[in-house]
This record gives structure tokens, C-alpha cells and sequence, in this order.
């Protein structure tokens, strides 16, 4: 069942087209990842699902209904994001980026909050660090908070933008540990992401973007062992070769 | 301050860094805190003795005019007596006479004991003073603050027409000379004879019309350069923190609320203090619409006794120990929110 749907998106600043014309599908508990150069709109395309960023033409529906007909605070509630550099609430524990949300958006109370945070921490292995500070956690351990913040808010699905491209080498493991235990669990999820070992073992669907444009899409073997485009095969290939 | 004195859990003995005076180390640092609590004894107690507190006290008691008709004697009665120093001034002086041209340098120490015993005389009155300049910047920079955060708020997120309005109020109010201000505030709109015909002070709490006119006017001064300081310290939050927020469902408000404002106002705390300590000096302005402040008292006691080196040199340092308690309070209060990673006092790691 088609959950997120984007038809002819365009956006441009100033005079830059950065996406002209993007379509496609996804449904529910797909795990879609999105890879392409830089500048080529990824993030743009992400930022816009959530109407951080407003297109400029085209249409995108959350469940049969158009974005922009849904309360930009209702729609950022069904849809969460992580970011590339985190953006923990620096003055708030790890438990308090949690219930932030909980609190001011669902209207929890505050004892159900710290419950339901304390869970969702426990589910990205981080229980015993709910009362640290940003400042005092690793860049690991900041993006699974980033996960459990979004997480948290019961979201359908979750936008995940470069989560792991600010980490060191050793700690991007156990970011993309927990996000395939969410792929694994069901969790609906569109990805920007250079990690193209997590691309071909948990991407339901792949998409290649570039120039504003999605170039390719289909299941990750397909795009890896066998891209219809030349560009795609150079891209991925570079990617893959990097892994080596 | 009397009370901060004993939070000052496990200070670090090796520390040496002195960005303010409350970091100083060790013993220099004691010797600080002593003078302060000395200083802050003394001054409460005289503001008991010659404000309306021990009168609220007597009344309840039963006699109502103990203390009340003698509030003005009471004001300029010291309780530290003047004599031994001016016996020693007077001492010192002879000895300084008898030394002939090698007594100049004896005769500095001549002025310092009569400078002490002009102190003692005339403490009592500037303490007085002292009290209504506290609560003029206090009540000021509180109310200051009320109206600074929208206004910087206004300034950095709000649309064209609030940002053009918080602009133009910021930059009238810098821009004219607070003296133009008080005298137009007093003057110019009669203010303090409507809040007279408003009969809306003169009772204890509240001030005398004049004064209120001053806290007026301080308040839209100080106002105007607190949310420039808070402005800049809003615009040093990351930008993210308010993505992050809205990305999560929060609404502008919301953000700047629950993770804009917690942040940003830490970081204009040290602004603040600034902000702080200028007022506490520039609230001396109330003296020119017969606000009974420090300054004043300490001019009215210059045209009395024509010494006005002695006067200026004590109530110097009458404002020296309110600057530097304000300092150090500050201080306190920024270590006391610090949160990890965002805002701290004393040298950046």
C-alpha cells in the first residue's frame, strides 16, 4: 500500500534547478535509499517530504492525502527526520531531546514521556547514557538519540539524511545497526546514504539521483549488478570501490 | 552575597585562573568574600534600620510611631564613631608637621584616617542612597529583560514589520541620551505628577513618583541594549537546534521557547552582566529628577561639608563594591546553569 508518493517535484533557488521533475512511489515498510553526488537534491528531495523546505511544483502525497493540505506541525509529527549532524537539543539530556516532543507536541505527560524515552533509548542501546548531555556523548551514540528522538514520536515513516556521513569510520556500525534493526522491524524509511553496504543489504528500493533527477530505480541488486545507465554503474561502481 | 558564600562546593585548590574576581584562587579569594560579607552585613543592617522593614515590624507590635518620625535622624546616624580616626588623623598630622618637608608622605596617611573618619560620618546617608540605586537597577534590568526578550526574539525570527518595528525602538532608544530621556519622561510628559494623581505611590513598596519615573525610564533604556545583547546570543544558536525542533512537530514558538531561548539566553549572560554593571553607574542619572539615589546623596553631602574629593572618593567606592558583587553574582549564576557544552564562564578548554 503506496504510503509516500512524489509526482514531478520541482525546486529551484535562485537559478539553480535542484530538482526538476521528481516521481516516484513508496509504500508502506519499504526501506527506500536514495544515492547520488553531491548537489545532486537528495537532501533538497528529503527536506521537502517534511515541507522544511516548500517545492516550487509537483505534488507529494503521505498516505493518498497532499502534503501541503496537512498542518505542517501534524505532517513533521507523522513524518521524522535525522540528521546529518545530528541536532541534538544541546541544553537537554539525551532523555530530554526524547521527550521534547512527547511533551509539547503529543501532549504527554511527563511521566509517560520519561517512560516511553527511556524505552526507545533502551532500543538503540543507550538506557544508561538518558541523563547525559550532547556534549559528553560520541557521534554515535548522538545520531541513535537523533533515531530514538524521531522514533519516539510513533512517526510513519522516517527521513533519514546522511546519518552516518559526520561519524567516524569506527562508530558508523552501530548507527547503521539500529537503522537495520528498524528496516528489519518494519519501520518505513527514506534514506540518504553513501553507505552502499547498507544500501544493497536493506534497501527494499534503490534510487539513483542525479542532476536533479532520478537516473535509475529499482531492487539494490538490480542497480548494482546490472544498471540499465551507464552513469548509475560509474556511480555505484566508485562508491563500491571505496568500500574495498 | 551572604548567602553565596557558603556554595562554594570543593573549589579547586590548584586553580588558577582569575577571569573574575569570584575565580580568584586561595586566600586572595577569601579576603574578597570577608570584605564583601563585611561590607553586605553592614549594609543590609542599615537598610533595615532606616527603611520601612523595622517600621512594618514596630507597627505590628503595637507602636507604630518609635521609629517613624525619627527615620531622618536615624538616616544620618553612624554606628561606627569617628573620633578614634580623627584623634589618629590629627596625631599623624602632627607628627608630619614635626618632620618639617619629609613629612609629605605622612601626611598621605594623615588624609587616609580622615578620609575614614569622613566615611563613618557620612556612610550612613550613602547607604541610604545605596538602597535606592540597588533597586532601581534591579527593578530595572528585571523589567528590562521582559521586554528585551520579544524584542530580540522580534528581531531575529520574526517577519518584516516586527523586525522593522523591534529595529526602531532599539536604535531611537540607543541612540538618544538617557539624561534626554529621564528629563523628557520627567518634565517633558509630566509622568510623575499623574502617577501622584493616580495616588499610586509613596507607600512602602512602592517608590516615590520620581523614582518611578527613573525605574521608567531605565526600563525602556535598558531594555533596548539588553535585546541587543540577547539578539547577538540568539543568532550564536545554531540554526539546526530550530530545525531539529520543528522537524520533530514543534511549532516556531514552541522552538524558540523550548530550545532556542534556554540556549541562547545562557549565552547572553555574560552580555547581561555587562548590561548590568553599566546601569548600576549610569542609574546615577536619576540624581538630576531628585531620585535620593547614592549619587545624590553623595552630592547633597559634598554642597554641605565642601569636600568633595572625599565624598566622590568613598562614594566611589560604594559603587566599586556594588559592580564587583554583581560581577561575582553573575558569575555564580552562569556556572550555576551551565550546561555541558553550552555556556560557561572562565577560559574556553
Amino acid at each position: 500500500m503506496t504510503l509516500l508518493e512524489l509526482e514531478g517535484v520541482r525546486k529551484s533557488y535562485e537559478d539553480e534547478d535542484v530538482l526538476r521533475g521528481v516521481s516516484f512511489a513508496m509504500d508502506r515498510q519499504d526501506v527506500e535509499v536514495i544515492v547520488g553526488p553531491s548537489g545532486s537534491g537528495k537532501s533538497t528531495l528529503l527536506r521537502c517530504v517534511n515541507r522544511l523546505t516548500e517545492i516550487d511544483d509537483g505534488a507529494i502525497y503521505l498516505d493518498g492525502e497532499e502534503i501541503h493540505g496537512i498542518d505542517e506541525n501534524d505532517l513533521r509529527r507523522r513524518v521524522g527526520m535525522v540528521f546529518q549532524d545530528f541536532n541534538l537539543f544541546a541544553h537537554r539530556t539525551a532523555r530530554g531531546n526524547v521527550t521534547l516532543g512527547l511533551t509539547a507536541v503529543l501532549g504527554l505527560s511527563k511521566p509517560e514521556a520519561v517512560e516511553r524515552a527511556d524505552d526507545y533509548l533502551d532500543r538503540v542501546g543507550l538506557a544508561d547514557q538518558a541523563d547525559s548531555y550532547p556534549a559528553e556523548l560520541s557521534g554515535g551514540q548522538k545520531q541513535r538519540v537523533g533515531i530514538a528522538r524521531a522514533l519516539a514520536m510513533d512517526p510513519e515513516l522516517i527521513l533519514f539524511d546522511e546519518p552516518t556521513s559526520a561519524l567516524d569510520p569506527e562508530l558508523i556500525g552501530e548507527v547503521l545497526g539500529v537503522m537495520r534493526d528498524l528496516a528489519e522491524g518494519g519501520t518505513t524509511m527514506l534514506c540518504v546514504t553513501h553507505e552502499m553496504g547498507f544500501a544493497r543489504s536493506a534497501a527494499s528500493t534503490l534510487t539513483f539521483l542525479d542532476d536533479g533527477r532520478v537516473v535509475e530505480r529499482g531492487p539494490p541488486e538490480q542497480l548494482f549488478e546490472n544498471p540499465r545507465e551507464d552513469r548509475t554503474r560509474s556511480f555505484l561502481g566508485q562508491l563500491t570501490d571505496l568500500e574495498r | 552575597m551572604t548567602d553565596g558564600e557558603t556554595a562554594t562546593p570543593g573549589s579547586d585548590p590548584t586553580e588558577t585562573r582569575g577571569t573574575t574576581v569570584g575565580d580568584l584562587p586561595g586566600r586572595r579569594r577569601l579576603a574578597v568574600l570577608a570584605a564583601g560579607t563585611v561590607f553586605w552585613t553592614w549594609l543590609l543592617a542599615r537598610w533595615a534600620y532606616h527603611n520601612s522593614l523595622l517600621d512594618g515590624l514596630f507597627t505590628a507590635l503595637g507602636f507604630p510611631d518609635l521609629i517613624r518620625s525619627e527615620r531622618g535622624v536615624r538616616q544620618r546616624e553612624g554606628w561606627i564613631p569617628a573620633e578614634p580616626f580623627g584623634a589618629a588623623a590629627d596625631a599623624v598630622g602632627t607628627v608630619a608637621a614635626a618632620l618639617g618637608p619629609a613629612g609629605v608622605l605622612v601626611d598621605w596617611l594623615r588624609w587616609v584616617l580622615d578620609l575614614a573618619a569622613f566615611a563613618t560620618t557620612t556612610a550612613p546617608a550613602l547607604a541610604s542612597g545605596a538602597f535606592v540605586t540597588v533597586y532601581l537597577t534591579v527593578l530595572s534590568m528585571l523589567f528590562g529583560l521582559v521586554i528585551a526578550v520579544p524584542l530580540a526574539v522580534a528581531r531575529v525570527y520574526g517577519g518584516r514589520a516586527l523586525r522593522a518595528v523591534s529595529l526602531a525602538y532599539t536604535e531611537l532608544i540607543r541612540g538618544t541620551p538617557l539624561l534626554a530621556q529621564l528629563f523628557f519622561l520627567y518634565f517633558g510628559l509630566p509622568l510623575a505628577s499623574i502617577a501622584e494623581d493616580v495616588g499610586f505611590t509613596g507607600q512602602p513598596p512602592i517608590p516615590r513618583a520620581a523614582a518611578a519615573v527613573a525605574i521608567v525610564g531605565f526600563t525602556i533604556n535598558s531594555s533596548a541594549y539588553q535585546s541587543e545583547y540577547i539578539r547577538s546570543a540568539l543568532q550564536s544558536v545554531d540554526p539546526g537546534q530550530l530545525t531539529a525542533a520543528r522537524a520533530v512537530g514543534l511549532s516556531k514558538f514552541q522552538g524558540i521557547r523550548y530550545v532556542v531561548l534556554p540556549q541562547g539566553l545562557r549565552f547572553a549572560i555574560p552580555g547581561w552582566t555587562n548590561e548590568f554593571v553599566y546601569l548600576i553607574k549610569y542609574s546615577s542619572l536619576a540624581a538630576f529628577i531628585t531620585v535620593p539615589d547614592l549619587f545624590r546623596q553623595a552630592r547633597n553631602i559634598g554642597s554641605e561639608t565642601f569636600q568633595f574629593t572625599n565624598i566622590y572618593v568613598v562614594v566611589a567606592l560604594f559603587y566599586l563594591a556594588l559592580v564587583l558583587t554583581t560581577a561575582i553574582a553573575m558569575g555564580r549564576l552562569e556556572d550555576r546553569v551551565a550546561i555541558p557544552g553550552v555556556g560557561q564562564s572562565g577560559p574556553r578548554e
